[in-house]
């Protein structure tokens, strides 16, 4: 709950506005009993109560911009409590309830579940475990930042050794035998 | 009451038992097995209580009654009305299929529903005699309202309100075998029939 707090004295002059249109509009012709108009309103109020004029100038000046102040009473409100019922129909409604996915296959490689249009999360954890080693090979071979040679790299495994093709690339060693999923050119 | 006891019988029935002799038989302390220890303190839930359940052995000609394995998880950081729309997407499906589904759920509440399927599994084949452990369904799944804590919350202009920090339970109830056909959905045809034999079932009352 939110606690707000405003001052009374325009709510007062609200309302006071809203009788005096009542007034002229006829709609209370018993109050009106042969006076002679304008007349303002018969009561003694405390506070800045405004001569007729002023009130007819401030009614003027509020038809143009309405405050917020004033606004505040014309806002929506529920009417009454939403029952338990009503609530139930509406949060268990079929479509709020979570859809059963039918996207859900089995990774061929190493038998976990994988969604079809996304790779396996097993798979891309293992790759990327190793990706992670082979960079900081590259990072200890490169001594520091802005040292990116500009001729390819190639990584070898045990008992690998380079190949005709690989001759002016940089040549990263990896100490262990060389995983079935990275396979060699 | 010791009215059968007379007088002096009475006192040496009362001080029999007050020789410190019988206590300590043979050297070794009194056995302190009536007294509870620390653990017991704590409220054990009615669902736990469920797993103790011990039924009579069956007779040979009676089918075989499927195993059920009752697992819950206490004070989960999370609404219970999130938790439930989770709870009833697995209501009634395989355990394989409810992890499936709950692997590829973005919600939060999907990771913990996934460990406690996983505890009961284990617990399903270790304790409870499940020979395989893709052949559990999945009976019931509830969740519960845990303890609230109110706390309060900055607005501006020096405003604040007063949140509630929710924590939800969550049950579920195993039972081994496949899953149970799905109902099929009610038919206009079905209600027809319904109503039409309501109006059957009619007869007359207070009279002859």
């Amino acid at each position: 709950a939110l606690v707000v707090v405003c001052s009374p004295l325009p709510r007062l002059r609200a309302l006071l506005q809203r009788c005096w249109e009542r007034l002229e509009r006829g709609l209370w012709p018993g109050v009106l009993g042969g006076q002679s108009p304008p007349w303002g309103p018969a009561l003694a109020v405390q506070g800045p109560v405004l001569l007729p004029q002023g009130i007819n100038d401030a009614r003027e000046s509020s038809a143009e911009a309405p405050s917020l102040l004033e606004s505040i009473l014309w806002m929506a409100a529920p009417k009454k409590r939403r029952t338990v019922e009503v609530n139930r129909c509406r949060r268990r409604h079929p479509s709020k309830l979570i859809e059963v996915k039918r996207n859900i296959d089995v990774c061929p490689e190493c038998g976990n579940l994988k969604q079809k249009h996304v790779l396996c999360g097993y798979c891309y954890a293992k790759v990327k475990a190793e990706t992670r080693l082979i960079r900081m090979e590259m990072h200890k071979k490169e001594g520091g930042p802005f040292n990116a040679p500009t001729v390819e790299t190639v990584v070898l495994y045990d008992g690998e050794k380079p190949s005709e093709k690989d001759e002016g690339k940089r040549i990263i060693e990896r100490a262990r035998k060389r995983p079935s999923w990275f396979v060699q050119n | 009451h010791c009215s059968f006891l007379s007088g002096a019988a009475w006192a040496r029935g009362l001080l029999s038992w007050a020789r410190p002799e019988r206590w300590l038989a043979s050297g070794s302390l009194f056995p302190l097995s009536c007294i509870h220890t620390s653990t017991s303190l704590q409220k054990i839930g009615k669902w736990e209580k469920k797993n103790r359940i011990v039924y009579p052995p069956q007779l040979p000609g009676e089918p075989r009654r499927p195993a059920e394995i009752y697992h819950c998880r206490r004070e989960i950081k999370y609404s219970k009305d999130k938790m439930w729309y989770l709870a009833k997407l697995i209501k009634g499906m395989s355990i394989d299929q409810a992890l499936a589904q709950l692997e590829f759920s973005d919600k939060k509440g999907a990771k913990v529903i996934k460990e406690v399927l996983l505890e009961a599994q284990e617990l399903a084949v270790r304790k409870h005699n499940v020979e395989f452990k893709s052949n559990l369904h999945i009976a019931e799944s509830l969740t519960g309202r845990g303890r609230y804590v109110k706390r309060i919350r900055c607005h501006g202009r020096g405003m604040f309100g007063i949140m509630k920090i929710s924590r939800c339970h969550y049950f579920v109830k195993l039972v081994e075998g496949p899953p149970p056909p799905p109902e099929p959905p009610r038919t206009g045809f079905d209600q027809a029939k319904e109503y039409v034999q309501q109006l059957r079932n009619r007869t007359l009352v207070h009279t002859l």
